[in-house]
């Protein structure tokens, strides 16, 4: 069966061209330092054509190399064996990016069940709420402060869809997000 | 003391507490010895703590909650101050720094 949280406008496909960047998990044994040469290499492609203006570029570089770290970032922590697959595409008002990766069906319900909590409400009451309830319990554990940080602070947002993989007991999870690009200065 | 990575520095100098360079935390146990450092700090009972951030360009979501997590635990110690220093070029403290004020309204942010 197949799930869907967040928006779900942003999670109907990429349209237009798209970059696609496969993290086969063999022969590169991804680590967490995939995460950081992978976002970074993303965010300088897109932010390429902002180079006229260096506010433009310093703010679209950061925002796009933010928001595809977090994702990759939860991608690598919590996949079941195999690759990860990071389609990206941008038009003139958002960026916007696809991750793609299998998990355990345990880790699926987990995720789905935080994501029931964290997609209902104003993200920045819900990050400050959370933020709260993982210093006085740590054992709520941090998972969701990214995601509801990139909602917050970055405008972002999300969507992710849950659907049965090949193999058993193993889920493909889909995360979409969209970030708005402006042009400030010219 | 100082913390040194091939990625960032953390250091003191007295009561103020330097981030250097780009910490992407892969969990909270491993900014530990970060925590540990800046609790040592406010245990010595300062008059006032500085968290010197001018010169960190990237800090993930661990690494924030890192900070935010400190900074609720100074709200517990209100004869303490507690200061931070940002800058509005890097544009993950001006988007992210704000929220620290949000929990401990008297925390004195300076982002120049």
């Amino acid at each position: 069966m197949t799930a869907l949280f967040g928006t779900p406008d942003i999670a109907i496909g990429m349209k237009g061209s798209v970059s696609r960047v496969r993290l086969f998990d063999g022969p590169l044994d991804l680590s967490w330092r995939h995460c950081a040469t992978t976002s970074d290499f993303i965010a300088d492609l897109f932010a390429l054509r902002f180079q006229s203006s260096r506010n433009d570029y310093m703010e679209v570089r950061h925002s796009i190399g933010y928001l595809v770290n977090e994702l990759i970032e939860n991608a690598v922590k919590f996949r079941a064996p195999g690759e990860i697959v990071v389609e990206a595409s941008m038009d003139s008002e958002c960026f916007k990016l696809k991750v793609s990766n299998d998990v355990l069906g345990e880790i699926a319900s987990e995720f789905q069940s935080l994501l029931a909590d964290i997609t209902v409400g104003d993200p920045k009451d819900l990050l400050i709420q959370r933020i709260e309830a993982n210093a006085a319990n740590p054992d709520v554990g941090s998972s969701g402060l990214g995601l509801l940080t990139l909602m917050s602070d970055y405008g972002a947002r999300l969507a992710w869809i849950f659907s049965p993989a090949d193999e058993n007991d193993r889920i493909c999870l889909e995360t979409y997000a969209s970030i708005p690009i402006s042009q400030t200065h010219n | 003391m100082e913390i040194k990575t091939d990625d960032y520095r953390v250091w003191t100098e007295g009561s103020d507490i330097f981030f250097d360079g780009a910490m992407r935390l892969a969990s909270s146990e491993a900014g530990a010895p970060i925590t540990a450092l800046a609790t040592s700090v406010l245990a010595s009972n300062p008059a006032s703590i500085t968290l010197n951030l001018k010169d960190l360009h990237f800090l993930n979501s661990s690494g924030i909650n890192l900070l935010a997590k400190f900074t609720i635990e100074v709200r517990k110690h209100p004869d303490v101050r507690l200061v931070v220093r940002g800058t509005p070029d890097i544009p993950w403290q001006s988007k992210s720094l704000p929220n620290l004020k949000k929990l401990h309204p008297a925390l004195v942010l300076l982002m120049n």
